[in-house]
């Protein structure tokens, strides 16, 4: 399973801080757990070898990208197979942009290397529309084998959507793009209701801390060009598993738990999600029977600075947990021994102002169904009376193999029919009646 | 005013859509095609400078009076055969937007978009 955050910049980019140089951008991508991030600065692509070369001792995978403006100023990502495909869409780039940059105005657009030393500056009008249309960028990028991906599709400026109305029918797109501020199933329901593109969450970062606020979780093999095109496409098991907010949406909180517990050496997970808008509650609790922590552990578990991750430097997940229950007036506990396994629970104020979203649970049940699917998952989201259950144990007995692609479209089916029965139900104030 | 007179008054030369000829009953101007579709209204003549296919559709949904492009901007191949298909007038000139909408107030047209 990848996480991936396939839009980001560099400093390369007028409006990216300088801050933003290949190795702070390389730090920050493997501090929020991200496997791979594609490099994608406006109309350019000189800084891509850069962050590859810093990129290749932390074990992060980069892929070459471009954000390219079209003649309707309509952003669309070039995602590209290798560094020698990005740098000959950046010449086709460079040839349709007129101007030059004036880094008063806009910003200065910094050529680095690896070791955060300037080479240069750019100076062409990065910030600026080239003069190919968005069937022609389409094109160019198809050329040099790459894929393309209309970005920010829920922002207006910039948007293919808010530039051209809607997104223009026979125009091949490889996926759309959304920003952190859509989630995932209002996403589907508003530019893909009959599953007409993949949807990818990307964050868009122009900052060191802004890289993962939004982010795609695949299923494949490897963080390739090739292995994203399948996972687009859905082929030779790779799928793309969902997305969303990691820094914000709870239910994401809950998969960084679980993937806690599966590192823990858990092979029984139990995820309960418990609303009662009676009690102006909410309870998300998460056991496992791992190897558990001894009490030194335990007792550090929620600092933010320590981990016992390997892949991660900086342990958000349970520190980012605390602080969103205590933001809301609740807490953050975790019970733990030696042999026995990992309880944690955070409690909320479920109607508090600054309640982070739960987000998307399905994301958080394919990754880990369909990522693990070795992993015994005892799942209920309870509100009020009501709940929905899923034992992964029965999965096989109703005829859901999450090897297939058949499986996994049905175990989808599942969870979305699942969790959108509960909600609708809350949202009629259905909180009555009886499992 | 048909939008064949409003064209004549801004130098227009009618790229599609000559037959389509219809009443302007005001006018929008905008380059963001979601904005047009939000708040333009029936019978508009619609300034822009965008020369993507879509706007053709968009004029179609909103019931357009035509639309007419600044700065010498000719449409793609496909706009002009969708406006043509349509029977909207699709109107060049060589105008920038700032007097092409100054010269259609002078005559009358107004932006009608309710606040």
């Amino acid at each position: 399973m990848y996480m991936v955050d396939t839009h980001v910049h560099t400093c390369l980019s007028p409006c990216a801080e300088l801050d933003m140089h290949p190795a702070a951008l390389v730090d920050a991508a493997v501090r929020v757990g991200l496997d791979s991030v594609a490099v994608c600065d406006h109309n350019s692509a000189e800084n891509v070898g850069a962050v590859q070369r810093a990129a290749r001792a932390a074990g992060l995978a980069v892929i070459p990208g471009m954000e390219i403006t079209s003649a309707e100023e309509v952003h669309i990502l070039g995602l590209l197979p290798d560094l020698e495909a990005a740098l000959a869409l950046q010449s086709r780039i460079y040839r349709a942009l007129p101007g030059h940059n004036d880094e008063e105005a806009f910003g200065v657009q910094v050529v680095t290397n690896e070791f955060a030393e300037v080479l240069g500056f750019n100076d062409h009008l990065l910030s600026g529309s080239t003069t190919l249309t968005v069937d022609e960028v389409v094109g160019a990028i198809h050329d040099l084998g790459g894929m393309a991906v209309a970005s920010h599709v829920d922002r207006e400026g910039f948007g293919i959507i808010g530039q051209l109305g809607f997104i223009p029918p026979g125009l091949p797109l490889d996926a759309i793009e959304i920003s952190r501020h859509t989630t995932m199933p209002r996403a589907r329901a508003l530019y893909a209701p009959r599953g007409e593109y993949p949807i990818l969450c990307a964050s868009d970062a122009h900052r060191p801390e802004e890289l993962g606020g939004a982010a795609t979780f695949l299923l494949m093999e490897e963080a390739t060009l090739e292995e994203l095109r399948c996972a687009f496409a859905g082929k030779n098991g790779r799928t793309i598993l969902g997305g969303g907010r990691p820094m914000e949406d709870l239910a994401l909180h809950i998969l960084d738990i679980a993937q806690n517990s599966i590192e823990a050496g858990a092979d029984t997970i139990r995820i309960e999600i418990s609303e009662a808008p009676g009690e102006d509650r909410l309870e998300i609790k998460v056991s496992d029977n791992g190897k558990g922590m001894d009490r030194e552990t335990l007792a550090r578990a929620a600092d933010p600075f320590f981990t016992t991750r390997g892949t991660r430097k900086v342990g958000l997940g349970l520190s980012l947990m605390a602080a969103a229950a205590q933001a809301t007036g609740g807490r953050l506990s975790i019970t733990s021994s030696r042999g026995e396994g990992t309880t944690v629970i955070a409690e909320f104020k479920l109607g508090h102002i600054d309640r982070a979203p739960i987000g998307d649970l399905e994301t958080t049940l394919m990754v880990l169904l369909a990522g693990h699917p070795g992993i015994h998952i005892l799942f209920r989201h309870r509100i009020g009376k009501r709940s929905f259950d899923l034992d992964s144990a029965d999965l096989i007995s109703s005829g859901i193999d999450v090897s297939t692609p058949s499986g996994l479209a049905a175990l989808r089916r599942m969870l979305r029919k699942g969790e959108s029965d509960l909600i609708e139900r809350r949202q009629a104030g259905g909180a009555s009646g009886s499992h | 005013m048909k939008t064949s007179e409003a064209s004549r008054h801004i130098n227009g030369t009618f790229v599609a859509g000559r037959e389509g000829d219809r009443e302007v009953l005001g006018g929008y101007a905008s380059d963001l095609l979601s904005d047009v579709m939000a708040n333009s209204r029936e019978g508009d003549l619609w300034v822009t400078l965008q020369k993507h296919v879509n706007i053709i559709a968009v004029a179609q949904l909103n019931g357009l009076s035509g639309i007419v492009l600044v700065n010498g901007r000719t449409p793609e191949p496909d706009a002009v055969a969708r406006a043509e298909e349509a029977g909207l007038p699709l109107i060049s000139t060589k105008l920038q937007a700032f007097d092409v909408i100054g010269i259609l107030y002078s005559l009358g047209i107004r932006g009608r978009r309710q606040i």
